[in-house]
């Protein structure tokens, strides 16, 4: 993997951190996804690494087209504020990064630019579902953590399986899906998509 | 099979006819649960001599979770009759609600069975993935706003915990020199070649990651919102079959990892979320709760538990460990059951602590007090043997001072827990729903049942230690 295209990765991961618009931020995970499946596609040595890519793409699509329905289907009047302005959420989203990287040894993958890469997508993951307040964007988050760790399976010389790749897929678009209906339950239940009024439950 | 069965049966579910669903479901539960009880009856015999495959495994840990999970499932299915009858809202149009109810628990359910059966570390990640997915949506089920919000947590929460254990296995995945699905087999994830501090970074991944699935302290916030406002028969399948099925997968991890990073290490992170799971724990046993809730943190006391023995390693702690984990699925079980009845008896129990029970129903509150005195460690509940047994593991494995805090510990749960005991059966009475209560007889006829197999678990427990069984659970897998 190229700097280039590692950096592009990050920046598609970190614009998911700072944006405000909803379907601004779909757009880059589905980029960041397909971009992920690109790479998938170009390094396939052999037919199973080609349906693992494949896969990707499958993913992409399917995520991408999960996330504009629930948008399309819980049109807010404006978007939440989040608890963190984006100037402070891509700053804690660089700090994990950082961490990640000091405390995560050297694993092994052939390219040295992928390591920190994915640990970096999965911090920009881990700081976007913990930071926002809208219920959409905390399944972005997710789906942040698990695109990195897909460069992991694109990166790493055979370690990838096509059924675990296909098994991920399916995994993850039954978690998007449910947590869409989720979303919209909570949308109809509370008039937003907000995760601030769900605290009720508390010892 | 174990695993078609149930999801066999989700697809007939989906055609069949609306007034036969009960007795499909029923049949095909019952089925189900003699197909793994077979399998399990195999396994046990010959303990000794685990099947192991890169994609399935049978062997002595595998069999204590599928026999546990085969029959709470069983029981979860015949409960669920009775609380659909007695549910007023739901996820979905009412039309289609039991049909729905009962596909997605049965997938549940399959998805459940086939954990312990996962051959490699990332098949077993796939299922219990898929757990999170079908079981978020029967804790929302109801649709109710606090059911809403409980999914939404369990579902995020776990979904980024096992985000993080995805990332520790892609690490070892990495570093494994087989390389594709055998590399992540259990026994071949020693042949790990990235070196100790990778490995160790991987197996702190791993286990932190599931331990936000298991529900072991700090990472357990999802846990009692999840069991209080899942469907009882839900809650009973995540708390007696869910969460230490996701342990079998820590376990086993453990085991396959410790050649690598050290067997005291990797049992030092186990001990360490065993004790801070029940040090959490403790105190909100002894606060007045409403009953499921206190059912969910007394979870989070007895996998702290499981983790202590598992942690401790010896054959004396692992006997425990196997006891516990059916002990507690027995009484939790039936706990859970038993709330379907209470929430019609006394509908304000859903929020607030409920007393004296045993004057307004007794049969009831009989049913409460078994399931809650077996929790509690009250003799002769095969829960006070096992966690003797693991304590006793801990000072044999040369680890007195964990072993003593977690005996403190435990006394402490004791009480609170022996406290909501007595409050719950002669605590001053409010005047109450006397109508036939829903799912009432089935209830305490598995009281009977439950009773009777606790008091056999602790007559069989001196003999535990020395068996087969338990010397195939120190094996582990070769």
């Amino acid at each position: 993997m190229t700097v280039a295209m590692g950096s592009l990765l990050i920046g598609l991961g970190l614009g998911v951190v700072v944006v405000r618009r909803r379907s601004v931020a779909i757009a880059l995970v589905t980029t960041q996804a397909l971009v992920l499946a690109a790479i998938a596609l170009r390094q396939a040595g052999t037919a199973s690494d080609t349906v693992a890519g494949l896969a990707l793409v499958m993913r992409a699509v399917a995520l991408g087209a999960l996330f504009f329905v629930a948008v399309a289907r819980s049109r807010e009047r404006q978007p939440l504020r989040a608890r963190v302005t984006p100037m402070v959420r891509a700053g804690l989203a660089v700090v994990l990064i950082l961490i990640f990287t000091a405390l995560v040894p050297a694993f092994g993958l052939p390219s040295r630019h992928a390591e920190p890469v994915e640990l970096a997508l999965v911090a920009a993951g881990l700081t976007c579902a913990v930071t926002r307040r809208s219920t959409l964007f905390q399944v972005l988050g997710i789906v942040l953590v698990e695109n990195g760790l897909a460069l992991a399976g694109i990166e790493a010389p055979h370690a990838s399986s096509v059924i675990i790749e296909l098994g991920v897929t399916l995994d993850l678009t039954l978690v998007v899906g449910v947590a869409a209906l989720f979303h919209l339950r909570i949308f109809s239940e509370f008039g937003a998509g907000d995760s601030a009024a769900l605290r009720s439950l508390r010892d | 099979m174990v695993v078609a069965a149930p999801l066999l049966t989700a697809a007939f579910v989906i055609v069949a006819p609306s007034k036969q669903l009960t007795v499909l479901a029923r049949a095909s539960a019952v089925a189900t649960s003699a197909l793994a009880l077979v399998l399990v009856a195999r396994a046990v015999k010959d303990a000794g001599h685990p099947l192991i495959g890169n994609w399935i495994v049978v062997d002595a840990a595998g069999a204590l979770l599928l026999s546990v999970t085969a029959v709470v499932g069983l029981v979860s299915v015949l409960m669920s009759a009775s609380y659909l009858q007695s549910a007023h809202s739901s996820f979905v149009a009412d039309g289609h609600r039991d049909r729905v109810y009962y596909v997605v628990v049965f997938v549940f359910w399959a998805m459940l069975l086939a954990v312990p059966l996962a051959g490699n570390l990332g098949a077993a990640w796939l299922v219990v993935e898929a757990t999170t997915a079908t079981s978020a949506l029967l804790v929302g089920f109801s649709g109710k706003a606090h059911a809403l919000e409980a999914g939404w947590k369990y579902l995020i929460l776990t979904s980024l915990g096992l985000g993080i254990a995805l990332l520790g296995i892609a690490i070892l995945a990495a570093g494994v020199p087989t390389g594709e699905v055998s590399g992540l087999a259990w026994g071949r994830l020693a042949t790990f070649g990235s070196g100790r501090a990778t490995a160790l970074s991987a197996y702190l991944l791993i286990v932190v990651g599931l331990a936000a699935k298991i529900g072991w302290a700090p990472v357990h916030n999802w846990l009692p919102d999840a069991h209080s406002q899942a469907p009882p028969p839900v809650s009973a399948l995540l708390s007696a079959a869910l969460l230490p099925t996701v342990l079998l997968v820590a376990w086993r991890t453990e085991r396959a990892l410790a050649p690598l990073i050290g067997v005291s290490a990797a049992q030092r992170v186990l001990i360490g979320f065993g004790l801070v799971s029940l040090a959490v724990a403790v105190p909100f046993l002894w606060r007045p709760m409403a009953f499921k809730r206190l059912l969910a943190y007394s979870s989070l006391e007895h996998l702290g538990v499981m983790a202590l023995g598992i942690g401790f390693g010896t054959p004396l702690a692992l006997a425990g460990v196997a006891l516990h984990i059916v002990g507690h699925a027995i009484a939790k079980a039936l706990g859970f059951c038993a709330a379907i009845p209470l929430l019609a008896h006394e509908p304000r129990s859903a929020r607030h602590a409920v007393s004296g029970i045993g004057r307004t129903a007794p049969a009831l509150g009989a049913t409460m007090g078994l399931s809650l005195g077996a929790l509690s460690g009250l003799p002769p509940s095969p829960l006070f043997v096992s966690e003797l047994l693991i304590l006793a593991g801990g000072f044999e494995s040369g680890r007195p001072w964990p072993a003593a805090i977690a005996a403190v510990l435990l006394a402490l749960g004791f009480l609170g827990v022996a406290h909501a005991t007595i409050d719950t059966l002669v605590g001053k009475a409010h005047r109450r729903n006397m109508t036939p209560l829903p799912g009432l007889r089935l209830v305490t006829g598995l009281g009977g049942v439950s009773m009777i197999v606790l008091v056999g678990l602790t007559a069989v427990a001196p003999w535990l230690s020395g068996s087969s069984f338990v010397a195939a659970l120190v094996r582990g897998l070769p």
